[in-house]
């Protein structure tokens, strides 16, 4: 069945970059401002890997995401630890982070750039933002479904606070901090995304709207491609982990 | 262990309360109190500044009229992806065929995030609402789709065939069996279209826009109107968390018998 949708799909990708060529080769009078040949698309992918800023692009997103992803990491997983372990702390954090996670933070964006200017930190600012509350809430509810049995035979049996962290909670708050990455992803690559096309000078963003500013479509469309193999990679690298760490998720599709 | 009734609920709301206007009350007293630098000041604007500006707005019509805008760029987006994901995740759903062909690209469109396409659709759509709303539908169609695709996959089996066995037809199995089976699934997918969608309207008029609540925020930071560019801020936040909470009502009350795990999503 696996190999069987495999080959289904190919084909029908095949068939669509075919059949989008030989239209706008044979039949239909295109406008290149307006739209592109896959056979030009394919031509800009090559000339922009093999010279081109592409890399330099890359390197410059990838650098803000990944700073402000690892801050979302180290904010949000002790926040929704203690709203998890402490009652206190969930029922005073809770409505507030619900709150935020709820809104549309992007409206943020301009601030964040117009405060802290166009370089790294406020594309950073802008994806810890966005990608720290699924980490906060998938640990709260992770530390939530901890067993307390389990709890209850470390203390038993004479386990420390320390014990319990590591060989009771920990383990069991893992799977959900593969799911909360993949959230955190696409949020996170929004964040980047938007930080770029506001104001920036550098990057994949600012690269695909420049491209698409000054009409050469087949270099937008190869910035479209590009970020589109990172953003499936980086999912399926998460969902295979989710596979697993959590194997009784496998299966599910991306929401 | 929590004590059942009455203090439990109330020391929750006590300190729910409590910490969501406490960050409201330092921010009103904080810069009243202690000279921050110019800078500093120059993008902040205190509680109550944010709240005579939105004041201002409503008075000089000014915010009716950016409103009215990105409601209906919201509401046609969302309207057409309603249109076009339900059935389509139904068909999805039914047919092996289409989904394997189909399987690529809606995985693909899903997994990159949808705002990379905003240049090409303001090259397509120029910059009056139809970019707007394309990108709004392009946000909210996959969580409909996906949602009612997997609504439609996860229809009981045994149940279907029963009312086949007892002389139902494929109409009666969908009205008995599958609908309701599927609804759940596709008010959640709603709720995160909601989302979205709002994403999609704020963004989309941040750039090459004249008009809207996003653009209202995006020309108040640029020109440095600190209270204006928050009360936008604010007011798509209450309208995204009452619009958001609203459908989660609606969801609990559909899935009461739905098992806890397939809850969350």
């Amino acid at each position: 069945m696996g190999s069987r949708r495999l080959v289904l799909g190919g084909l029908s990708v095949i068939a669509f970059a075919l059949s989008w060529e030989l239209l706008l080769s044979t039949v239909v009078r295109w406008d290149p401002f307006f739209i592109t040949k896959p056979s030009l698309i394919a031509q800009a992918v090559r000339e922009q890997i093999l010279g081109g800023h592409l890399w330099r692009d890359m390197a410059v997103s990838a650098q803000a995401f990944v700073v402000g992803f690892v801050m979302a990491i180290l904010v949000g997983i002790p926040v929704g630890a203690v709203m998890g372990w402490r009652r206190r702390a969930e029922y005073a954090l809770d409505p507030l982070m619900t709150a935020l996670y709820a809104s549309p933070l992007i409206a943020l964006a301009p601030l964040l750039i117009i405060t802290a200017g166009v370089g790294i930190a406020a594309k950073a600012l802008l994806v810890f933002l966005l990608a720290v509350f699924p980490f906060i809430f998938n640990t709260f509810a992770g530390v939530r479904c901890t067993d307390p049995l389990l709890v209850s035979v470390v203390r038993s049996f004479g386990g420390t606070e320390r014990d319990l962290y590591t060989k009771v909670i920990l383990p069991g708050v893992v799977p959900y901090l593969v799911a909360a990455s993949r959230l955190a992803i696409g949020r996170g690559l929004v964040g980047i995304l938007v930080g770029e096309f506001y104001a920036a000078s550098e990057g994949i963003g600012f690269a695909i709207s420049r491209f698409g500013d000054t009409y050469r479509l087949p270099e937008m469309f190869t910035g479209i491609l590009v970020l589109a193999v990172v953003a499936v990679a980086l999912t399926s690298v998460v969902r295979r982990l989710e596979a697993v760490v959590a194997p009784w998720r496998a299966g599910q599709r991306d929401r | 262990m929590p004590t059942p009734g009455g203090a439990s609920e109330r020391e929750r709301y006590t300190w729910g309360i409590g910490f969501l206007l406490l960050p409201v009350v330092l921010w009103e007293v904080i810069p009243r109190a202690v000279p921050l630098p110019r800078g500093v000041r120059l993008f902040l604007a205190t509680p109550s500044e944010i709240a005579l500006a939105f004041v201002r707005l409503v008075e000089q019509g000014e915010f009716q009229q950016h409103f009215a805008v990105s409601a209906v760029e919201f509401l046609a987006g969302l309207g057409l992806s309603v249109a076009v994901g339900l059935p389509l995740g139904i068909v999805l759903g039914r047919s092996r065929l289409l989904d394997d062909v189909l399987d690529p690209f809606v995985t693909t469109l899903n997994a990159t995030p949808r705002i990379v396409w905003l240049p090409l659709l303001m090259l397509w759509f120029g910059i009056g609402i139809w970019s707007k709303v394309m990108i709004v539908f392009l946000g909210a169609v996959f969580p409909l789709l996906i949602n009612t695709y997997e609504g439609v996959r996860n229809t009981d089996r045994l149940l279907a065939n029963m009312v086949r066995s007892f002389g139902g037809s494929e109409w009666q199995v969908a009205r008995v069996v599958a609908l309701p089976c599927a609804l759940p699934y596709v008010v959640a997918g709603l709720r995160l279209a909601i989302g979205r969608a709002i994403l999609g309207v704020v963004v989309g008029e941040f750039f090459g826009a004249s008009r809207g609540l996003g653009y209202l925020i995006a020309s108040a930071a640029s020109s440095y109107r600190a209270d204006v560019m928050f009360a936008g801020v604010l007011v798509f936040m209450a309208l995204s968390l009452a619009l958001t909470l609203s459908v989660k009502v609606l969801e609990e009350r559909l899935t009461r018998w739905r098992p806890e795990a397939t809850k969350t999503f």
